[in-house]
């Protein structure tokens, strides 16, 4: 079976689209690949982690999690939230891990790339953080 | 108090359903949001959202750990995906949720039909499905033999035994994957996973488990919209969440013995009548 990774324009055979050795590029990308799933699973661990203490605490403090109105997301008031035990401070900080944490996956591939040498690859994972932060304008503009 | 055990309970219910179906927690999240809580469409929509981004996260890292999901096609496909999730979430805050509730009750159509089609095949799982839709040899696979000539963009992004084929198709379906996340708040694997396996050529559990890992920055482009607009409710969304991930994990351990085929019959009626359900809300 051929390595598609030998077959790159302006390439010698042996090596990587970066002009790593094929071998090493692909040591490297398994290395960068499991250190990215080991972020994603710690990610949504603490993520959850919060969500859980913040859903006990808002269980406890007995206010309807129907009640049509919710605090608002406010990063200034969230450490004041954490250390007075307010459910919204935990349940805020959940989502934004939660939210946050697939982002993180792609700066991590996209450092991992780069240190591969992989062009092509960094060049996607910037566009793709270009499109999430176009979605943080989008979201910013339009509250 | 007891509504958010309520909500934790109706999660965990939804991420074992999910887990053992192979479905997104969305599916289910969204009408039990709405019509078992009265959640609002859109504040349920960001609410699946999250969940979706939990699961999809939690299986994601461990299918990159195990080296089965193909990082560089996904974050080829994800950045088609993410832009979809973007207009989809620009465009669910100008359209009336009658319409959003009329769209989603499609989907729950659609997935009702597909699941019985594929309980009808009874094809053992991992083995490709729709052979008339074309498999990777049809599509070109079969010609990714050794060559000695420049390789395209393509032979970079695949594994050892295939190569990813139409790119273009690969890209065009992906973004509109992206806009039924966000615009219905499910994970778009229906989409996907079809697109990858039977239009490019991607063996079925590499692409089940690539549509996996591009859910999480799908979702997350259009919950960045949600949450920002003030779409997301953190007391709904939290116990929830919780209950859909808990829910997940048990539904993996117990997966094996479980005889799915009386589950998905049970599951084809439950998202029938939802299905009416969500029309009925939709036509007001």
């Amino acid at each position: 079976m051929s390595d598609p990774r030998r077959l790159v324009p302006g390439q010698p055979p042996s090596s990587a689209p970066g002009g790593l050795p094929a071998r090493a590029g692909r040591a490297d990308g398994a290395a960068v690949e499991r250190r990215i799933g080991r972020l994603l699973e710690v990610g949504t661990l603490i993520a959850i982690g919060l969500l859980a203490v913040g859903s006990v605490l808002l269980v406890l403090s007995g206010i309807s999690p129907l009640d049509p109105e919710w605090p608002p997301l406010d990063l200034g008031e969230l450490p004041a939230d954490l250390l007075a035990l307010r459910p919204e401070g935990f349940l805020w900080l959940g989502l934004l891990v939660t939210i946050g944490t697939p982002i993180m996956r792609v700066v991590a591939a996209t450092i991992g790339f780069a240190g591969t040498g992989e062009r092509r690859m960094v060049a996607l994972g910037v566009g793709v953080l270009v499109v999430l932060g176009l979605a943080i304008v989008a979201g910013s503009t339009g509250a | 108090m007891i509504v958010g055990l309520l909500l934790a309970a109706g999660g965990f219910g939804a991420g074992i359903f999910g887990s053992l179906l192979g479905l997104g927690g969305g599916i289910l999240i969204v009408p039990l949001l709405t019509v078992g809580f009265g959640v609002p469409f859109r504040e349920a929509v960001g609410v699946s959202l999250v969940c979706v981004i939990v699961t999809s996260s939690a299986a994601a890292g461990v299918y990159l750990e195990r080296h089965v999901a193909n990082l560089r096609l996904g974050m080829l496909l994800e950045l088609f995906t993410a832009s979809g999730a973007l207009i989809g979430g620009l465009v669910a805050f100008l359209l009336p949720e009658r319409v959003l509730a009329g769209l989603f009750a499609l989907l729950l159509a659609y997935t009702a039909l597909t699941m019985l089609r594929r309980g009808r095949a009874a094809a053992p799982a991992g083995l490709p499905v729709a052979d008339d839709l074309g498999t990777a040899d049809d599509l070109g696979a079969a010609d990714a033999a050794p060559d000695p000539a420049p390789a395209p963009f393509a032979d970079t992004l695949g594994g050892p035994d295939y190569r990813p084929r139409r790119l273009g198709v690969g890209a065009a379906g992906s973004l509109g994957a992206g806009v039924v996340s966000a615009l219905l708040g499910v994970g778009g694997g229906i989409v996907k996973v079809p697109l990858m396996h039977l239009a490019m050529g991607v063996p079925l559990k590499v692409a089940t488990a690539t549509s996996n890992l591009m859910i999480g920055v799908t979702a997350a482009a259009s919950a960045v919209v949600y949450l920002l607009r003030g779409g997301i409710d953190p007391y709904v969304a939290g116990p929830t969440a919780v209950g859909v991930f808990a829910g997940a994990m048990v539904g993996a351990r117990i997966a094996s013995r479980i005889d799915v085929r009386l589950l998905r019959l049970l599951f084809v009626v439950v998202l029938a009548v939802t299905a009416v359900q969500m029309t009925l809300r939709a036509i007001g």
